[in-house]
């Protein structure tokens, strides 16, 4: 009994890492934003969207691992083969400018965390930029990834500030379950914030890059169900920490009618006075290993994808000369993502709004490119979506895409 | 005789023999069993659906194509069996480019034409692999033909000529049809056939494995992670495994099969022959990390008083790794190890000369040395071989230098 309970631990080891890593990603600078907004905005009133969009992210996220697993391939690969040239030209165009956007937002994450504890963003940002080249460069998939790991279990922190703000749990559970009340509906600051959620959860570049991971780490479709349970816990703890950060803020900031905030970094400064000193220190020292995380994870899944796509040379086993276009992309984006943020004056609010609308016209594309792949039979044999799951996924989809889209068309207008 | 790639001939008009425009080219075929390189028919689409057209009724191909037949007498288009579709099975799908060792991604194929006599011959001669297939396709119907034709003149063509192009098809059956047998691949040194197949997805690895010849598989196996020497072999059947595996050098044998699953590896080694499955069965028993589990049971071993014609007679019929033949090894009563010859000392010495007067002093370990200490006796004393002893002073096995190598690269 303890044998074989000791097996299988050891083989969901072995598998997981992947899925867990991208659930965990995708609460960054951005995300801790939103979600800080929300708690500090509406209070627990918004904790029950977070059971639906953990589904999504779950059946979402299932989607791509599965087809990593079972073609062994990465999604702009699948995507240039069923779709040919000129899509994938289009589409690596757009994924490129979109995580281009990202990128600015994860140094003005790490920026911002510094500067809170009065360190200089012209020290942090090169610092921060030079860190994420070495790990990266310097890595393997196995060493990268237990860096990765130690980070994500970092998200911990957020958990801890949780619980010292001191949380109404009964009120915080209670809301997290029933149903919102429809009156809130008609508010437009409400919905938009559902949005807002909603858009921070699921970014184009986390298929990519979970597909890409799933794929290197040589996952194969009889391993699936225990990558599967990778999704699985990974979302599930992801959605815990945004919970922890709603509830958070949701305790303190609203509780004593500071409403407005607009960052990760300035709801840090307002939990201060009112949560006390450390879980001001977990929030700040949160908001910088996300942000790092993120700023690690998105230029060189960037360079991968598109050199894939476009079927140029990739790969850090390579030298420079042998795939010029790999490490152009990838020291570009870096190069360029850290170094706006040191420009005097830059419209660092617009260019994060700007990000939040090129991940909403992105995502449909690629989600869409998703579904079709992953219902290909030829490609995918009896691993295609089974017929109530692409109900559920399509609707899912659909949903998703019209709040993206609803988001975008908001913050166009204002 | 003039190139046209296949984008300029995908959505071309075909015209019949009355002039007029009857469809459109959706698809070029290649019947690799009638002809490697020839193009078998084109797939037109036409408003009565889709209709082959003989390679040898097409007058001229270009903006347009055109036919000497009416479009009524072409057949209609059915099956994909034994032919090559360059637009499905190429365009935009990896293959091998056995010339550069590596794979890589078709952006386009180029296709030559040649007219003989009343039609018009056209033959598959290269893949496109650079900027100006991208080019040509992503600018087709958005930059006039002409001025587009210009412009990619000026781009330096990276194309593989045919020969060097290996398909990847993961369907055992249609290999055999298309007549795919990773020939060139296989010529390849072991090590690159490596580095290519890490390149590969899981699937397209197995059909490699699958298809060339054991001995290259086996010595490929060789040169990849163990990891991905799991993977595969526990992708292929278990007979085909069996034959790989009993081509490997015994000490790679029973380090992959130590690392299967215990299932996997008796199944394996059920289908083996008798004498290697008693040779890995040997190793597999010690540690993986001692001098047993690291030594291999080829080598060559002759009794203390042959002379060097013996040694030769020995050397001919040896059919272990070359790295193993570096050392000759003399044997006294009772399969003792008394001695060791370089392979050099032979070389230059004559015929009958006594091997005993050559040997040199050896140096040797117990099969339960641990690795570390043997690597340590190599680097003391300069070895290219170790010779491994039994408790009785048997030599049971030896250690190369190249295995030393590779386990001071992997030491976890």
């Amino acid at each position: 009994m303890l044998k074989s309970w000791r097996v299988r631990l050891a083989l969901v080891l072995a598998v997981v890492g992947p899925g867990f890593i991208t659930a965990n990603v995708d609460n960054d600078a951005g995300g801790i934003a939103t979600y800080s907004v929300a708690g500090a905005q509406f209070g627990y009133t918004l904790l029950w969207t977070m059971i639906p969009i953990t589904i999504a992210l779950v059946i979402i996220q299932e989607m791509s691992s599965r087809m990593g697993a079972v073609t062994g391939k990465g999604l702009s690969d699948l995507i240039r083969e069923e779709f040919g040239l000129r899509a994938t030209f289009l589409l690596m165009i757009a994924l490129f400018v979109t995580n281009f956007f990202n990128i600015i937002g994860e140094f003005a994450g790490v920026a911002s965390s510094f500067e809170l504890f009065g360190v200089s963003k012209y020290i942090v940002v090169p610092v921060a930029a030079f860190v994420v080249w070495g790990i990266v460069v310097h890595g393997t998939y196995s060493t990268v990834e237990k860096v990765f790991l130690s980070a994500s279990a970092f998200y911990v922190a957020y958990i801890v500030s949780g619980v010292l703000a001191h949380p109404d749990w009964r009120a915080a559970a209670l809301s997290t379950v029933t149903r919102p009340e429809s009156a809130g509906f008609r508010n437009y600051g409400y919905l938009s914030m559902i949005i807002g959620l909603a858009g921070t959860t699921i970014a184009p570049w986390m298929q990519f890059y979970l597909q890409a991971s799933i794929v290197e780490k040589g996952v194969t479709a009889r391993q699936y169900a225990t990558s599967r349970l990778d999704v699985i816990i990974g979302c599930l703890f992801a959605a815990i920490v945004a919970w922890f950060i709603v509830v958070a803020c949701a305790a303190t900031l609203h509780s004593v009618g500071k409403y407005t905030i607009e960052s990760g970094a300035d709801a840090a400064q307002a939990l201060r006075p009112l949560a006390g000193e450390y879980a001001y220190l977990l929030f700040a020292a949160g908001l910088f290993n996300a942000s790092l995380f993120a700023a690690s994870i998105l230029p060189i899944s960037t360079a991968y994808a598109v050199c894939e796509g476009l079927g140029l040379e990739s790969g850090l086993d390579k030298r420079f000369e042998e795939a010029p276009a790999f490490y152009w992309l990838y020291t570009l984006l870096i190069v360029f993502g850290a170094g706006v943020i040191l420009l005097p004056r830059f419209p660092l609010f617009r260019v994060m709004v700007l990000s939040q609308v090129a991940n909403g016209v992105l995502l449909p594309f690629v989600l869409i490119f998703v579904l079709l792949l992953v219902n290909d039979r030829e490609l995918m044999g009896n691993y295609v979506n089974s017929k109530w799951y692409n109900v559920v996924s399509w609707i899912t989809v659909g949903v998703m895409i019209a709040l993206t889209l609803a988001m975008v068309i908001a913050q166009a207008k204002g | 005789m003039s190139i046209v790639a296949l984008s300029e001939l995908l959505g071309a008009a075909v015209r019949d023999a009355s002039g007029a425009v009857r469809g459109r080219v959706r698809e070029i075929a290649v019947a690799p069993q009638d002809h490697p390189t020839r193009i078998a028919f084109l797939v037109v689409r036409t408003a009565e659906g889709e209709r082959m057209l003989p390679h040898d009724e097409i007058k001229s191909a270009g903006v347009s194509v055109r036919a000497v037949t009416e479009a009524g007498q072409w057949d209609r288009f059915s099956s994909t069996d034994g032919v090559l579709l360059l637009k499905r099975d190429l365009l935009d799908q990896q293959i091998i480019d056995i010339h550069g060792r590596k794979v890589v991604r078709v952006n386009d194929v180029e296709l030559e034409s040649t007219p003989v006599n009343s039609h018009l011959l056209l033959n598959v001669v290269s893949v496109d692999v650079g900027a100006r297939g991208a080019i040509r396709r992503l600018s087709k119907g958005l930059v006039p033909s002409f001025t587009l034709r210009a412009l990619l003149e000026k781009i330096p063509p990276r194309v593989i000529p045919w020969q060097f192009v290996d398909l990847l098809e993961t369907d055992p059956a249609r290999r055999v049809k298309l007549k795919i047998a990773y020939k060139g691949l296989a010529q390849l040194h072991p090590a690159d056939i490596a580095d290519i197949v890490e390149d590969l997805p899981p699937a397209e690895r197995e059909a490699v494995f699958e298809t060339i010849d054991e001995e290259v598989a086996a010595e490929t196996l060789e040169e990849l992670d163990p990891d991905v020497q799991v993977a595969i072999v526990e992708s292929l059947d278990k007979d085909r495994a069996a034959d790989i595996v009993e081509e490997m050098d015994p000490d790679a044998a029973a380090d992959l099969l130590g690392d299967l699953p215990e299932e996997q590896s008796a199944e394996i080694l059920k289908e083996m022959q008798p004498e290697e499955r008693q040779e890995v069965t040997q190793l597999l028993e010690f540690g993986e990390h001692t001098a047993a589990g690291r030594m291999t049971t080829e080598f060559i071993s002759v009794v203390e008083t042959a002379v060097v014609d013996d040694a030769i007679e020995a050397l001919k019929g040896f059919e272990g790794s070359r790295e193993a033949v570096a050392t000759i090894y003399l044997t006294g009563p009772g399969s003792k190890l008394v001695g060791a010859v370089p392979l050099v000392r032979i070389a230059i010495s004559s015929p009958a000369a006594q091997l005993s007067d050559l040997s040199e002093p050896y140096v040797a370990c117990a099969p339960d040395t641990p690795q570390d200490e043997v690597a340590a006796l190599f680097d003391k004393y300069n070895l290219i071989t170790l010779a491994v002893v039994d408790e009785h002073g048997r030599i049971s096995g030896i250690i190369t230098a190249d295995d030393v190598i590779s386990m001071l690269r992997h030491r976890d």
